[in-house]
């Protein structure tokens, strides 16, 4: 028979599932952040690999201007900027400090083009078509680019990605199976209830609504309180590295609260619907077990 | 007293998992009858109370209860003939979490009633006939043992069944509140519903007397 202790136990059986929801959500949210963030960090440091064209000293001004416009419009570059003989003698000697121009007496640097790929072109072999199609063009005397380091940013990426990817894919069950242990609990304490509803002559639909509804509500809250964490966790380490605001991705947070709320509502109102239908399915001198 | 039969059983066995518990049980219950079921513990007495509202299968003999062939009756449709029944037991088997109203309003929801003022009016009614009339707003716990099965037999009462199953109500009660409870329910016959009440109480039963069916040695044997 219930007494008062146990009615409170039953009236915060409700809060303890959404403090465990709300933390087992944050670690899956903060899961799914890694995830995103190493994919927009990987995307970064490709985007960031560019490659020189040096042009021929024969070329003219609208050849070059032809060939960076080119550039601009190729759908594999995120940026091409023109380098004057000038400018390019200037970046040397504030590099190496030494006037080398006025020890020679003229300038032996080529005029080129700094060209940055989009993230998805920035592999060994996208490059290495990419540089066979612009040494073609008659105005450029060569296409340089560290090789060695492409490879190295794509094959640690590929690993990393693969890590962090099985992290979060233990993650995600780590977290249903917690998700589900708990609301299992919850719902074991009113197993007798359940039992005797059924017994009052309340169809199995109705006795499991209220517990999917409260389900989905708990799972929409701790959700926000997941969510919510992990809005604190960014703010605080950001303070710290502000570098990773570079790689910071508004919309993909947004996707991010959208898939935790779902998984919060999906997990918790099918676990809720799971378990009320075993409590149905006993008979009363199975539920002392 | 109507001749209208609300419970037939033909050569009816009673098992629990595989074994037999009461056999060839015949047996015609007419609306408004009281009929107890004497016998030990364990001599069948809530087994059968048990298959007569589905919660164990029949699996041999004829019954219908209420209008319901239990031989063919699905498990979808058992929450449809607990609806035409009314169940006490002798843990009163209230619903802990919420007030005596709203166990009440529980069972008139979850069978179809929409109505609040409808609602409302039924539970005042059943309330007032079961000596609750200011108990509406209690809490289970907040009860005597004896006002929380009257609770239960309002609760049973509350959707005007045809038939009330009270399996040992006064088990866990003193013998002045037992024979309250015992008043109540022969009231609640004489008002024309059919009562099956199970005990192993020979006091009530002899100072209480009615249609008696003793359960001994696996068989049902009608007295009197």
């Amino acid at each position: 028979m219930a007494n008062k202790s146990t009615i409170s136990k039953l009236k915060t059986s409700s809060a303890t599932v959404i403090v465990s929801l709300s933390l087992v959500l944050f670690m899956l949210a903060l899961g799914g952040w890694f995830l995103i963030n190493t994919k927009k960090l990987t995307g970064y440091l490709k985007e960031n690999i560019g490659f020189q064209i040096y042009l021929k000293e024969t070329a003219n001004e609208s050849d070059i201007e032809k060939l960076r416009k080119d550039m601009d419009a190729a759908i594999y570059v995120k940026s091409a900027v023109y380098k004057s003989k000038e400018e390019a003698a200037e970046e040397m000697k504030k590099e190496t400090g030494d006037d080398f121009v006025a020890f020679l007496g003229y300038n032996p640097l080529p005029v080129s083009i700094n060209v940055n790929l989009k993230s998805e072109y920035a592999n060994p072999d996208s490059v290495a078509w990419i540089e066979k199609e612009i040494t073609t063009n008659r105005i450029v005397r060569e296409v340089v680019y560290q090789k060695v380091l492409i490879d190295n940013v794509n094959d640690n990426a590929k690993k990393i990605g693969l890590i962090v990817l099985f992290f979060s894919g233990l993650l995600v069950v780590v977290s249903v199976g917690l998700i589900n242990n708990t609301i299992r609990l919850s719902i074991y304490s009113k197993r007798f209830l359940i039992h005797t509803m059924y017994l009052v002559g309340a169809t199995q639909g109705f006795i499991r609504k209220p517990f999917i509804l409260k389900g989905i509500r708990n799972g929409v809250i701790s959700a926000v309180l997941a969510m919510g964490m992990l809005a604190a966790f960014i703010y605080v380490v950001t303070r710290y590295i502000p570098e990773l605001l570079v790689v910071q991705d508004e919309n993909w947070l947004l996707i991010l609260f959208g898939i935790i709320i779902l998984t919060g509502i999906i997990i918790s109102g099918l676990s809720s619907a799971l378990s009320v239908r075993k409590y149905l399915r006993l008979k009363a001198e199975d539920l002392y077990f | 007293m109507s001749n209208e039969t609300v419970i037939k059983l033909d050569n009816v066995s009673v098992f629990q998992e595989h074994s037999a518990v009461v056999n060839n049980i015949n047996l015609e219950v007419k609306k408004g009858e009281f009929v107890y079921m004497i016998g030990k513990t364990g001599s069948g007495k809530s087994s059968l109370l048990k298959t007569l509202y589905g919660e164990l299968p029949l699996k041999q003999g004829e019954a219908t209860v209420a209008g319901f062939n239990l031989k063919n009756v699905k498990r979808k449709e058992i929450p449809f003939l607990r609806r035409k029944l009314g169940i006490v037991f002798q843990d009163f088997q209230l619903l802990s979490d919420r007030s005596v109203y709203e166990n009440l309003r529980f069972v008139m929801k979850a069978t179809g009633w929409k109505d609040e003022a409808a609602i409302k009016k039924q539970i005042d009614s059943v309330l007032k006939k079961t000596g609750l009339e200011n108990k509406g707003q209690k809490m289970p716990y907040e009860l005597s043992g004896g006002e929380q099965q009257r609770v239960s037999v309002a609760r049973a009462l509350v959707n005007s069944p045809e038939i009330i199953l009270a399996d040992e109500p006064t088990g866990n009660l003193d013998p002045e509140t037992s024979s309250e409870i015992m008043s109540l329910l022969l009231d609640i016959a004489k008002s024309g519903t059919a009562i099956l009440f199970a005990t192993h109480d020979f006091i009530l039963y002899n100072k209480f007397p009615s249609r008696t069916l003793k359960f001994e040695n696996g068989k049902v044997e009608q007295l009197g």
